[in-house]
């Protein structure tokens, strides 16, 4: 019972986020919305039983990204008058959602053909040391090429942010 | 039975490989500056040529080691084409025709090969003549060789082909490009003829083999019309490639190549191959008289024609051209009436001194500094000995003076007219006989005696180096010595040559008696005295350039046959070529091609409107696309 | 039970794509796909619950490096863009147009 008021109230946080995302004219306003609905989706993660998700999400997602976003987004002063004017926001909103009705609806036929009762858990599932012993078994291959992909974008940053004299 | 030698082959192929070799030498050095010495070239071009006439030897004496009904070598390479019926395989014969052919075209071949080092000494395109010169002979071995009407017709092509080639060969002059462009376009109008009738035989009777022992062992088969038809038809291929009425014209225009050329192909190996094929053919010839007669009745008027013509040129080798013409004139009057072994001689006799005749006009010619014009000449005995003692003897056999060789081959010719009953033939052949000894030694004596009407040049003349007047001398044996090779009874002979070629030709050999034989000599020798002698009177007397009036000026005009021509075939077809190209081809050609890269521009320009250049309309396509795409799924889900 | 995670992380999905054609500022379009990435990242966990396995769970971490990685640089690229142009418009870079 708790668990199913809990998963509504999450979920209605994280689509409110979201449609603030979409909506906000201030990108500042729309990244405050996002925080919300990633916080909320780490609140689905723990309902989920997906403990080192919950809090990676909250570290990483919510924690560094966001920051990374609202710093740059700060940093680069915006004022009323940076803001793409965007007259015709609502037609596009409304096209896209004649467009992506048909997606949504595809996937949710799809999703509701599986089958749908949660079984039993292990124990330790979800745990940070069962995530390890994956990533360090089955999963080595990907894990190293993240860590290089890592690297990549890191010297890449650096070479972005380095180019001077760009007119 | 027919014996089978692989070495058949490499007659023909030695000329060819020499040619490829040549060739490839002379286009190596056209990409430097520096160029092979052209002793090399020489030494390379000669070499085929030499050892196919050993080898010719070689199948000569072959043949003669076996028994007289049974003188085939053959040698079958590979099968070049097998569809439906039509069965060809690139093949060669040597039969007793085959072989002379393969003697005579090899010997004078390799004297003239050996003649154009000294002649082409100096040219800049040395290489490519040889290389050309030889493809010719092997061309012309493969059309001698080959045991079919198709593989004739291979070498058939490639002569014409190495025509054009060397008429056009000192190429920066236009005129010379114009006349091998209307030797190659006549002869091909002949050639057509020859295909069509190669097909009509086909069907008549080739279901059980083409090649010549078939064919002749099924010649009975032919019915009348079809043979009427293909005999004519093949004529028409030879009218072209040797130059009779009504597609001469362009013999007389090839005298714009070099002089050894002219010598090779157009006086002693080309325009004899319709002979050669009418003889090949004798066992469809012989079944049809009619055919015979056409081939007889235009062969005498053709000679007459050119005597006439030749009697009137002032350019010397356009003489010597006009009465090659004639003299093959001489030789299809002989194979149409029905006397093969006689052409067939008259071909091996001409080719000796009709060669000579014009590697002693090339001699003059380079004394002089390409000087061709006869009016310009005159007392040249004294600085050319050589070529005036050797064209004198050519000359002699040409006119048909006893005993040279072209006396007994032109008499075997007239007689046989006259003892198969064909009396106009033979007295035109007499008159023209006349008309040959009169222009001949005009030639001669306005070029050699007399003095001389330009000092400077003659001043400057002096004899050709050994290597140009040794074959004229060997030639000249040749013309004295060749007729011997078919003494008739008369003089005590036993007609060998028509004997060695008897096996190859479906040949009835007339009986005149004695007494025609005497009135056919006879009558040769005097129109040979009367010719001579009007000659003599008129041009031993110093005489200058005449001018001409009335039938002269129409005479030589050449009866305005080439304008003839040019207005009602050459002029409408230019203008009807024209008329297409300007009125019809834009609209039917180019427009649809046009139009068509025009509609693809338009559809470009109309898809051009989806590439804005904004990424953002770029993602309302993808998701537009997924969406349709989820669409059909959800529908085939249901 | 799980379907209704499926649901929500379909409709996320959708807003995520809604937000990317519809919108004209740069960041909030990368904000966007980031929410669409999310949204696969729900999918994954719940499906890993479903079936009891943790493939689902290491997904999503490789998921989230990748997403680091790219907000890094994405955000180097629209400083440059800024220094570039001085303004945030995603419509005035037209230079694919054919």
């Amino acid at each position: 019972m708790l668990a199913t008021y809990l998963f509504f109230g999450l979920a209605m946080l994280a689509v409110l986020g979201a449609l603030g995302l979409i909506l906000f004219k201030h990108p500042m306003n729309g990244a405050m919305s996002f925080v919300v609905t990633l916080i909320s989706l780490a609140g689905l993660y723990a309902l989920l039983s997906a403990k080192l998700i919950f809090a990676i999400q909250l570290i990483v997602y919510a924690g560094a990204i966001m920051s990374l976003i609202l710093f740059i987004i700060m940093f680069l002063n915006i004022q009323e008058k940076d803001l793409p004017l965007d007259p015709n926001r609502m037609f596009y909103l409304a096209g896209g959602v004649v467009v992506v009705a048909p997606v949504a609806g595809l996937l949710i036929k799809i999703a509701k053909t599986i089958e749908s009762e949660a079984p039993e858990l292990a124990v330790g599932f979800g745990d940070v040391k069962e995530v390890g012993q994956l990533l360090f078994t089955d999963w080595l291959l990907p894990f190293e090429i993240v860590s290089i992909l890592l690297l990549v974008a890191l010297v890449g940053a650096v070479v972005l942010a380095g180019k001077r004299g760009v007119n | 039975m027919v014996q089978n030698v692989t070495y058949l082959g490499f007659i023909p192929l030695l000329p060819l490989a020499g040619s490829l070799l040549v060739g490839l030498l002379y286009l190596y050095a056209c990409r430097g500056k520096k160029g092979f010495p052209e002793k090399l070239y020489g030494l390379l071009g000669c070499t085929g040529p030499i050892l196919s006439f050993f080898m010719a030897v070689k199948v000569y004496m072959s043949l003669q080691a076996l028994p007289a009904d049974d003188r085939f070598l053959h040698h079958k390479a590979y099968t070049w084409f097998a569809s439906g019926e039509l069965d060809v395989s690139m093949g060669f014969l040597a039969d007793p025709l085959g072989a002379v052919m393969l003697l005579f075209v090899t010997f004078v071949g390799s004297l003239i090969h050996i003649y154009s080092i000294g002649y082409m000494k100096g040219d800049p395109r040395y290489g490519k003549f040889f290389a050309y010169l030889n493809l010719f002979l092997g061309s012309m071995l493969i059309l001698v060789l080959g045991d079919g009407p198709v593989v004739m017709f291979v070498g058939w092509e490639g002569v014409g082909l190495c025509s054009y080639l060397l008429i056009g060969f000192w190429s920066e002059d236009k005129e010379n490009v114009v006349a091998g462009n209307k030797a190659f376009i006549v002869n091909r109008i002949g050639d057509l003829g020859f295909v069509l009738g190669m097909g009509f035989l086909f069907w008549g009777i080739g279901a059980d083999g083409f090649d010549y022992l078939s064919l002749k062992a099924n010649a009975h088969h032919l019915t009348e019309p079809i043979g009427l038809v293909v005999c004519l038809l093949l004529f028409v291929g030879a009218t072209g490639k040797s130059a009779q009425i009504p597609l001469y014209v362009w013999l007389p225009d090839a005298m714009a190549g070099p002089t050894p050329v002219s010598a090779l192909i157009h006086a002693a190996t080309m325009v004899t191959a319709g002979v050669y094929m009418v003889a090949r053919f004798s066992f469809l010839y012989a079944h049809v008289p009619v055919a015979g007669e056409v081939v007889a009745w235009i062969g005498i008027l053709t000679a007459l024609l050119a005597a006439i013509f030749g009697m009137y040129q002032d350019d010397i080798k356009k003489i010597l051209a006009y009465s090659t013409v004639s003299q093959l004139g001489y030789m299809f009057a002989g194979v149409g009436v029905a006397a093969y072994s006689a052409g067939i001689f008259h071909v091996f006799t001409h080719a000796f001194f009709k060669a000579l005749l014009f590697l002693g006009a090339g001699s003059v010619i380079i004394a002089l500094h390409h000087e061709q014009n006869i009016w310009k000449m005159g007392g040249l005995k004294s600085k050319l000995p050589t070529t005036y003692k050797t064209m004198l003897i050519g000359g002699l056999a040409l006119a048909g003076c006893p005993p040279f060789a072209g006396f007994f081959s032109k008499d075997e010719i007239l007689y046989s007219a006259l003892a198969t009953g064909h009396t106009s033939i033979w007295l035109i052949g007499v008159l023209v006989a006349g008309m040959t000894a009169y222009y001949t030694f005009r030639m001669i004596f306005v070029v050699f005696h007399g003095k001389p009407r330009d000092q400077e040049a003659f001043d400057h003349a002096h004899e050709s180096p050994k290597v140009m007047t040794i074959p004229l001398v060997i030639l000249a044996l040749g013309s004295i010595f060749a007729g011997f090779c078919n003494l008739p009874k008369l003089f005590g002979g036993h007609l060998r040559f028509s004997h060695w070629l008897a096996p190859s030709l479906t040949e009835h050999h007339p009986h005149g008696g004695v007494g025609l034989e005497l009135l056919a000599v006879g009558a040769s020798v005097l129109a040979f005295a009367i010719g001579i002698g009007i000659a003599y009177r008129k041009f031993t007397v110093p005489v200058d350039e005449p001018v001409y009036r009335g039938f002269n000026k129409f005479g030589f005009n050449k009866f305005y046959v080439d304008e003839l021509y040019h207005a009602l075939i050459v002029a409408p077809y230019k203008f009807f070529g024209k008329a297409i190209s300007r009125g019809l081809e834009p609209f039917i050609v180019d427009a649809p091609v046009q139009a068509s890269g025009w509609l693809y521009k338009m559809a470009g320009l109309a898809f051009k409107v989806f590439q804005m250049g904004y990424v953002r309309i770029y993602a309302i396509y993808m998701v537009v696309g997924l969406s349709v795409m989820s669409l059909l799924i959800s529908q085939s889900l249901n | 039970m799980i379907t209704n995670y499926l649901s929500l992380s379909i409709l996320l999905f959708c807003l995520g794509i809604l937000g990317v054609v519809s919108r004209r500022n740069v960041f909030i379009v990368f904000m966007s796909i980031e929410l669409m990435l999310n949204a696969a990242n729900l999918g994954f966990v719940a499906m890993a619950r479903l079936h009891v396995n943790m493939d689902g769970h290491v997904l999503a971490l490789m998921v989230m490096a990748v997403a680091a990685a790219e907000a890094a640089l994405a955000l180097a690229v629209i400083i440059l863009l800024h220094k570039h142009k001085g303004n945030l418009d995603t419509n005035i870079f037209s230079l694919l147009k054919g």
